[in-house]
């Protein structure tokens, strides 16, 4: 069930107040009255109010004032300013200044009523976005942690550049997430109302990707029956996601650069300049500084993607975080193929924490899914896994086996650190100080 | 539960019982009555209308299992509001309903059938609001919100199953 839309009604006359409290209530809206700025910026700051409606002339704090405080303390709130015919002047400076829109004292029922139906709607369109980014990020497997030192400082640079508008370059492993990072860079960025764009330029030919990218006239090339607008374009106030950048041919990259020094690109096929405002977020799984290095990739495109880089760790250095993924994706199998598995063997769910996942988490993803395909009983159990057998530790070092070791006894025993050292036979103290040299955080 | 439709000033008689009968489910029987008020305490002299806000106050409160929904002719308006066809206290099982601007452009008998049925409607509405209920999206519905007298013509004076079955459940 939705929310009733919140609003509150600001105005130092009482009988204007209740008469529009009156109003709204009969509308079904949840409506707060306040007599002054000040109760007014209280109240939003207890309620979370939706859409206030201002009087731009009260003593004390004037509506104009009001305006700029909420802005800074509900920056999604919408502010209908209320005016007399004298001040219509100052209410087009409140426009000016972020109002929704502004109404004539005394109003026509059906103008306030439309006027903030469509505000309602506004709000519920704006709140279905955020809800949806939300589920998105919420949906995010790869981005699923227990709190794994690596994963926390990919979410805090995520927070540090998401609000800028500059490039980003993302560089993991396949199936470590990158898309969903640039996802979350874009969900948190002030573009986030507007189009995320996807192209994976290491699926196409060049001509291809030209075509993808820029667009192309009608008669641009054989085929090309008619006009057609290309992922830059249609990211237009948005973002432009370029998954494999690494795999982009070395024109696409010269045309690349031109667009992004000059905000402006042209179909192919046209002439006329067409002006793009658009942010850059591209990923690569290679090492572009070898590429760079090696003349496969040039050198000014290189530094102008990269201006920001956020470094995606593989599954494997952050195997703390496995069993939380695991349980997500078996409960999401589970309910796909309308199974009911309760949960992990410990033996399956150490094993789970040994293998080093050189597919990520997508490889983690499939295991899950092919183990709720084989199980027939009410858990995974090892075998279940196209990797059961001894663990492949025959070319790690000491160290490495016993980290791996540690983490998977502790995971049998659901992170109980006593029941793990009686396990493993030490004191917990010898366990503690292994966990911290191996930088194994309890979830 | 039952209504009683009180004549705020000048009403014609047969004009409240029609509506009476009109009624729907689940106003059950009810009466016709008169209440002496102070129109001159809420009239406004630049605005030339009736605050329906102040007469609503002069409505005495309800006994029990009764409704009480004042009927008048006089033009109402809220303060923030240029006019109102009605106004209630919601869930305070009181109500008031202007026919003022719910004159139909018509003249002759038809007339007084398409101005009774607007009332009826209007009257409908407003005890709903009077019992809690909010206004609805069913454009047939009576708590659908109608700002023009022609808005009102595209609603039925009874309650849509939805609205009915709040409104039973809250009973």
């Amino acid at each position: 069930m939705t929310m009733p839309v919140r609003i509150l009604v600001v105005d130092d006359e009482q009988h204007i107040r209740n008469s529009l409290a009156t109003w709204f209530r009969e509308e079904g809206y949840d409506v707060s009255v306040a007599a002054s700025g000040k109760d007014a910026l209280a109240a939003v700051a207890r309620e979370g109010t939706n859409i206030l409606l201002v009087d731009i002339k009260m003593p004390g704090m004037d509506g104009l004032e009001l305006q700029r405080r909420v802005r800074e303390l509900a920056p999604d709130a919408t502010i209908i300013i209320m005016t007399a015919y004298a001040s219509v002047e100052t209410a087009v400076e409140a426009l000016k200044e972020g109002a929704y829109d502004y109404i004539v004292k005394p109003f026509d029922p059906e103008a306030v009523s439309r006027l903030v139906r469509k505000a309602a709607e506004r709000y519920s369109l704006l709140a279905e976005n955020r809800a949806l980014r939300e589920r998105i990020v919420g949906a995010s497997p790869a981005l699923i942690t227990s709190g794994s030192p690596a994963m926390a400082k990919v979410m805090e640079l995520v927070d540090q550049v998401a609000p800028t508008d500059t490039n980003v370059l993302i560089t993991g492993e396949s199936g470590t997430g990158k898309e969903l990072v640039a996802h979350l860079v874009h969900a948190k960025s002030t573009r986030r109302f507007g189009p995320f764009v996807v192209e994976n330029c290491g699926a196409l030919a060049e001509g291809v990707l030209e075509s993808e990218l820029f667009g192309h006239e009608r008669g641009a090339f054989t085929g090309a029956v008619g006009r057609h607008r290309g992922k830059i374009e249609m990211a237009n106030e948005g973002t432009l996601f370029l998954d494999e950048i690494g795999d982009v041919p070395p024109k696409v990259q010269v045309d690349l650069l031109r667009v992004l020094q000059e905000h402006e690109l042209k179909r192919v096929g046209g002439n006329e300049a067409i002006k793009v405002d658009f942010r850059l977020v591209t990923a690569t799984h290679r090492d572009l500084e070898a590429e760079v290095a090696a003349g496969r990739f040039r050198d000014d495109f290189y530094f102008r993607i990269n201006v920001f880089q956020i470094p995606l760790p593989p599954l494997r250095e952050r195997a703390g975080d496995v069993p939380a993924l695991a349980k997500h994706f078996l409960q999401q199998f589970a309910n796909q193929m309308n199974r009911r598995i309760s949960g992990f063997s410990p033996d399956a769910m150490a094993a789970l924490v040994a293998y080093p996942w050189p597919g990520n988490v997508r490889e983690l993803a499939n295991a899950i899914e092919r183990a709720v395909v084989l199980c027939r009983g009410d858990r995974i159990e090892a075998n279940h896994f196209p990797f059961a057998g001894p663990p492949a530790s025959a070319n790690l070092s000491l160290a490495a086996v016993e980290e791996a070791h540690i983490r998977q006894i502790l995971a049998a025993c659901s992170h109980n650190v006593a029941q793990a050292a009686r396990e493993l036979d030490i004191d917990r103290v010898t366990l503690y100080n292994k966990m911290k040299k191996y930088g194994i955080e309890r979830p | 539960m039952k209504t009683r439709l009180l004549a705020l000033g000048d009403v014609p008689p047969r004009l409240a019982e029609a509506v009476l009968a009109g009624l729907p489910r689940p106003y059950t029987g009810g009466e016709v009555g008169r209440l002496e008020i102070a129109l001159g305490r809420c009239y406004d002299r630049t605005r030339a209308q009736v605050d329906a806000a102040c007469l609503i106050e002069q409505i005495p409160e309800p006994g029990p299992g009764w409704l009480l929904l004042g009927l008048t002719g006089v033009d109402l308006f809220m303060p923030a509001l240029t006019y109102v066809f009605g106004i209630s206290h919601l869930g305070g099982r009181r109500g008031i309903v202007s026919w003022f601007r719910l004159h139909p452009e018509e003249t002759g008998p038809s007339a007084q059938t398409i101005l009774i049925r607007r009332i009826t409607t209007e009257v409908v509405h407003e005890l709903g609001h009077s019992l809690g209920l909010v206004h609805c999206v069913v454009p047939e519905c009576a708590m659908h919100r109608s700002l023009w007298p022609e808005g009102v013509d595209l609603k039925h004076p009874e309650y849509c199953p939805a609205c009915l079955e709040t409104l039973t459940s809250s009973l």
